[in-house]
């Protein structure tokens, strides 16, 4: 029991990060069939917000509501200067997000320079749970994490916007034909996918290193837990989140982090081989 | 396909009218020539952007002629890098700098193949497959970082056998620079012939079908899966090759070969160049390296930007690269001139 409860606990922490990162990036694929190599660049964004934010004299919640506006922010920007005039073309997305991606680094490193920045939640030490004690932030991440996808989960199912946006995965012709203006939902999705990476990357910031090359390292795993669990759905979400982060955490307590990282990425190519629209397919 | 370049369609008659065919010659024959004329430190930069030109045409036989964005091609060229930097000094013999390459290409082959096979097999195509490169750069990277005990760590490792051979009691090992730099354009110029030629006929129309619609040949009868994956996996033995040849010359490797940005720069010479046209890319290697050295003598961080900026660019402004573009000129300019005649 006394680690059992931790391991899992942990392996939560990992997994609710990857389906907040994971989530926005999912929901654009799905529906749009675009691949945003950009998408680690809100994280960092998110991330960066906070510690600005704190920078300045303000606190973590101060920045929890403002990360998701910053993030929209750019996000609406890249979707109408970029992403909107390449739909058509999947490979030029990719090359065009990506040069996005490393312009978004760039002008951090200038602005911020390339130290790590300070970023502090909110509260510190350890709890007592399940008769053990852990660190209360990540009890916190993880409750978070629950609600940002019930929320989404809520709009979805429960809403005008969600019925539109599953219209527009199911049928985009079939959508549009219904009067459904196809454009606007592309727009709101990516904006909202964006700001939900940006929440992300402030409740992740805390944990980790908030430098601007930070995005990579959640860009992957969010394509594994994507491609493993199926685009386009919230329950694919979950499952290659599960899958994901359950192995990778469970795999660091028996061997090195850089083994545990290419034991995932073949474990990943596996499913793949046997499961290619992932796990629980839109 | 554009029908750029050495390409498809044209067959091999047509060879020597070809500018493209011509503008080879001229460059291996100015390549051969160069080191009558230049001082070692130049002659070291020229090599090295020779080892760069043949890693942008492996990844220009897998991207331009089979249709597969890799962001894994760093990887490769970092495998073989390594293995000539971790087995080649272990080994006591002329043959050292062979065993490494041996050892980096079939590690490279070998990787390729169980990802390529379990990828390619599953019907992973297209972005999907872009992405899962991606994480081959990561991953190694971070191997390379971490497992410092035979990596090196950071600092990399230093050290690399002479290239040379041992057999039959024969022997020779090669340690004049200007010897080395006529092996690397050797080892170049061979490969681009090599591919070349494999696609000028009917295998490089197999690909250009699969390229153009797959499943129409497939139903044609043609294995594309197989072709596909013995696409990636000579590939990323020729980027390993390219590897190992770096760190013969260079005598170490570090971590930043072998990560993302590498990869990124090795797409942005294809692509620069044009992809699918073979010679393209590796003139697009020799101008990108010039340029990143100008840049970059005025600052460092502007380099990613530039990067970043030219992608954006090049989506919008000039989808098969810069050197097609500057291609399309004389003919502009010769339509003008007859409806100017025509006008008259």
């Amino acid at each position: 029991m006394e680690t059992i409860v931790p391991l899992v606990l942990n392996a939560l922490t990992l997994i609710s990060i990857f389906m907040i990162v994971g989530l926005g990036l999912a929901i654009i694929f799905g529906l749009m069939n675009v691949i945003n190599l950009a998408h680690g660049e809100f994280v960092t964004i998110g991330a960066f917000t906070l510690s600005f934010v704190q920078a300045m004299g303000g606190n973590y919640w101060m920045a929890l509501l403002l990360a998701p506006f910053v993030g929209a922010a750019v996000g609406f920007a890249l979707e109408r200067l970029i992403v909107q005039h390449l739909y058509t073309r999947p490979m030029a997305t990719i090359l065009a997000t990506w040069g996005v991606s490393l312009m978004i680094q760039q002008v951090l490193q200038i602005v911020f320079g390339s130290g790590p920045q300070q970023a502090s939640g909110p509260i510190e030490g350890s709890v007592e749970f399940l008769g053990t004690s852990y660190p209360a932030y990540r009890l916190l991440l993880i409750s978070f994490a629950a609600a940002i996808i019930a929320g989404v989960v809520f709009i979805f199912r429960k809403t005008r916007f969600g019925l539109d946006l599953r219209a527009v995965i199911q049928n985009r012709d079939m959508a549009e034909a219904q009067g459904i203006n196809t454009r606007r939902v592309y727009t709101i999705a990516f904006c909202g996918a964006a700001a939900i990476a940006a929440i992300a990357g402030v409740l992740i910031a805390p944990l980790t290193k908030v430098i601007a090359l930070m995005g990579a390292s959640y860009l992957a795993p969010s394509f594994f837990v994507v491609i493993v669990g199926g685009a386009g759905s919230i329950a694919g979400v979950a499952a290659g989140s599960a899958v994901v982060g359950g192995l990778e955490t469970v795999l660091n307590y028996q061997v090195p982090v850089t083994v545990s990282q290419a034991v995932v990425l073949v474990a990943a190519v596996v499913i793949v081989r046997f499961k290619p629209r992932g796990l629980i397919p839109a | 396909m554009d029908g750029t370049g050495l390409s498809l369609g044209r067959g091999r008659n047509a060879a020597l009218s070809n500018p493209w065919v011509l503008l080879t010659v001229g460059l291996v024959g100015i390549a051969a020539a160069y080191p009558s004329w230049t001082d070692a430190y130049s002659l070291s930069v020229i090599r090295d952007a020779l080892i760069f030109a043949l890693l942008a045409l492996s990844l220009d036989y897998l991207w331009g002629k089979a249709g597969i964005l890799s962001f894994g091609h760093a990887a490769f060229f970092g495998i073989g890098a390594y293995s000539m930097a971790i087995f080649g000094p272990k080994i006591d013999s002329a043959n050292a700098a062979l065993v490494g390459l041996l050892a980096g290409m079939g590690i490279a082959g070998a990787v390729a193949l169980v990802i390529g096979y379990f990828l390619i097999f599953g019907g992973v195509r297209g972005a999907y497959l872009t992405i899962v490169t991606l994480a081959i750069s990561l991953v190694a990277q971070h191997i390379a970082i971490g497992w410092s005990q035979v990596t090196g760590g950071d600092s990399g490792l230093i050290g690399a056998p002479p290239p040379g051979i041992e057999i039959f009691g024969f022997s020779y090992v090669m340690l004049d620079p200007v010897h080395q730099y006529y092996l690397i354009l050797a080892v170049t110029a061979i490969a681009l012939l090599a591919i070349w030629f494999a696609c000028s006929g009917h295998y490089g129309r197999v690909l250009a079908a699969i390229q153009d619609n797959e499943l129409r040949a497939r139903t044609l009868g043609y294995n594309t899966s197989l072709h596909l994956l013995i696409v990636f996996v000579v590939s990323a033995m020729l980027a390993a090759v390219a590897g190992g040849l770096y760190d013969i010359t260079s005598g170490y490797v570090a971590p930043d070969l072998i990560g993302l940005f590498m990869s990124t720069e090795i797409i942005v010479w294809v692509a620069v160049g044009g992809r699918g046209t073979l010679i393209g890319p590796i003139i697009g290697a020799f101008v990108v390296i010039r340029l990143q050295q100008e840049v970059s003598s005025v600052s460092y961080k502007l380099w990613p930007m530039f990067i970043g900026a030219f992608f954006v660019a090049m989506v919008f402004l000039f989808p098969n690269g810069l050197l097609p573009l500057l291609r399309r000129i004389p003919r502009i300019v010769a339509s003008r001139l007859q409806r100017a005649r025509k006008a008259e």
